[in-house]
């Protein structure tokens, strides 16, 4: 199948093992007993409402916030933005040899997630566009001698165009990028060139609504990382720094419309890529020749075939939460649909960042070894350069045995799941007061979550592109 | 209630434990023969079973018209076992065995041969080069 070869393919070159049928049988009935044991012996009044803020020493927070640090971040981050973009379209055409690709795609759209979990959300100070945005909006200031007009941000819109903007990236990523009969996957032009245009409209959104508006708002990188840095215990106050009890911050995150739909897409969109050579790919396969037979050409076969079915992913998995939503609607004192259709959304935060573990924890650590290897000191491809003296590096795919995937990979499903259903419960007992209407609600969230992971367990086993 | 709960949970947890044992015993005994099968009939095509009586068997994949005859071929090996196929191609180009890093140059009409211990674990595949066609998708379970 040579017309399958989504961008993960083309730039490892190697494919995770299926997780053997025992594996994923443990799996899942460990998440069966978790799911029984956090009905029966959960607690009663709600734990992660308040966020137990205290502020860490005031020192770290005028060093790592004050202005000559987020200067140097802002300008570091313009830097690896316009070196990718400079090195997706001058340097080779080769995915796996040009540093624009393994950069935006694994470094930055994988790494980010992970540290902001850590550590809070360490994308705002590099964000690249923020940096430009808050660097234009001061110099008008400074020439007009007022602040910059805004338009008013419809806030009906909420976060709508990240999630639009999230489905987007991810198209270009796994569908644009496989295209027809040619093993190259995403060319590093297309993606440099993809690069530059975001930016400009990046630019010009923040121009209308004003730069920290749209990046709460439609800044699909800053909307994306933020939602996962809202799972961990670091963040930012009124300007100081500050810890917080783990995942409550995440509580009050999809008050925004628009929130449900962000995450949803990130699940679908992974679910997508990793069904797509494996669980869905005979359907897509089937598709595909039903449109090339009508006489388009392959690769546009290809690529509708593929839209179509990561849409058909985004709105089943936007189907599975509204039936969750829905059904605890019936339940006996349950607030109106609205509020518990973006009360419950940031139940599925943690079960997202297991997804992308589970997906592509692999391709991180073998594609990162590049990235610090000949990917750093030859970044173009050309075989000229050697700038840190490692180009002649290269991927140790021993680093890591089929067996430890497999289990960093199930373990990832299983802690996502609990998390899920510990914050799921938590905001049930809040919404409800009465335990037991809570508990009862929390059939339709728990039937939820065993759907999201089990069907993540059997992507795994079913073959993982 | 509570102690009621209590007792319908035990019992499920016990049900779904013996579940799992049973899976998981039932399925070593499964891939134990599935290596015993797989250790006394290598992975192989049949065709030059005739003048293999010391030599193991070995896979040819033929090219024409630099694709690989009847799809791409699906090797699958345990750990530790030989990897062994050959190419016959009718183009020029070079076959390069991914995730290894092995590249070997072929000619038109000519063939190449491949022989390496299966080391790294997960599916690799093998194309060619120039022409940025799989050939070949060697799958190495631990």
């Amino acid at each position: 199948m040579s017309f399958f070869l989504p961008l993960a393919h083309a730039l490892v070159a190697r494919k995770d093992l299926p997780i053997p049928a025992w594996l994923f049988a443990w799996g899942a009935s460990i998440v069966l007993i978790v799911s029984f044991f956090a009905l029966s012996a959960a607690w009663r009044k709600p734990r992660l409402e308040e966020e137990r803020w205290r502020p860490l020493d005031e020192r770290f927070s005028r060093a790592l916030l004050g202005m000559p640090l987020q200067v140097l971040l802002g300008a570091i981050g313009v830097f690896l933005l316009g070196f990718s973009i400079y090195a997706g379209l001058s340097g080779t055409e080769a995915p796996d040899r040009n540093f624009a690709l393994t950069f935006l795609f694994v470094t930055a759209w994988l790494g980010f997630p992970l540290f902001s979990v850590i550590f809070g959300d360490v994308f705002r100070p590099f964000n690249p566009w923020r940096a430009v945005g808050r660097l234009i909006g001061g110099a008008f200031t400074l020439v007009a001698g007022q602040r910059p007009a805004h338009l008013e941000y419809p806030e009906r819109l909420g976060r709508w165009p990240a999630a639009v903007t999230l489905l987007a990236v991810v198209w270009l990523e796994v569908v644009y990028g496989a295209s027809g009969g040619v093993a190259v996957g995403l060319s590093p032009d297309t993606a440099g060139m993809a690069a530059l245009i975001y930016s400009l409209f990046t630019l010009m959104m923040m121009a209308l609504f004003g730069v920290e508006k749209w990046c709460e708002r439609g800044e699909v990188f800053s909307v994306y990382f933020g939602m996962f840095s809202q799972l961990g215990s670091f963040g930012v106050k009124d300007g100081r720094l500050g810890r917080r009890m783990p995942l409550t911050a995440s509580t009050h995150w999809a008050t925004v419309p628009g929130s449900a739909a962000v995450v949803i897409a990130s699940i679908a969109t992974t679910s997508f890529d990793g069904a797509q050579e494996g669980a869905l790919q005979d359907a897509i396969v089937q598709t595909f020749e039903w449109f090339a037979d009508a006489g388009l050409s392959l690769t546009t076969s290809l690529r509708l075939a593929d839209t179509i079915f990561m849409l058909i992913c985004f709105v089943g998995v936007g189907l599975v939460y509204l039936i969750g939503v829905r059904g605890m609607g019936t339940v006996r004192g349950a607030p109106p649909l609205s509020q518990l259709r973006s009360g419950f959304a940031h139940t599925l935060i943690p079960i997202a960042f297991a997804y992308l573990v589970a997906h592509y924890f692999s391709l991180f650590v073998f594609q990162e070894q590049a990235q610090f290897t000949y990917l750093l000191s030859d970044p173009l491809g050309t075989a000229t350069t050697d700038l840190f003296g490692t180009a002649s590096g290269g991927i140790d795919f021993k680093l890591l045995s089929a067996n430890a995937i497999w289990y960093v990979q199930v373990g990832a499903l299983v802690i996502g799941h609990v998390l899920g259903l510990t914050l799921a419960h938590d905001r049930a007992v809040s919404y409800w007061g009465d335990y037991r209407q809570a508990a009862r609600s929390q059939y339709w969230m728990l039937a939820v979550m065993v759907a999201f992971t089990c069907f993540g367990l059997y992507l795994l086993s079913s073959g993982n592109g | 209630m509570n102690s009621n709960t209590t007792r319908v949970v035990a019992g499920i947890v016990i049900v779904v434990v013996a579940v799992v044992l049973f899976v998981v015993l039932r399925d070593d005994g499964e891939s134990a023969s599935e290596k015993s099968d797989q250790a006394t009939a290598p992975a192989g095509s049949t065709n030059t079973a005739d003048n293999t009586v010391t030599k193991p068997e070995i896979t040819t994949i033929v090219i024409k018209n630099g694709k690989p005859v009847g799809g791409i071929a699906e090797l699958s090996y345990n750990e530790g076992e030989q990897v062994r196929f050959k190419v016959d191609s009718d183009v020029s180009d070079e076959v390069h065995m991914h995730g290894y890093d092995i590249m070997k140059d072929v000619e038109a009409g000519g063939s190449v041969t491949f022989d390496f211990p299966a080391t790294i674990e997960g599916i690799f595949e093998a194309e060619l080069e120039d022409r940025g066609e799989q050939i070949l998708e060697l799958t190495v379970n631990p």
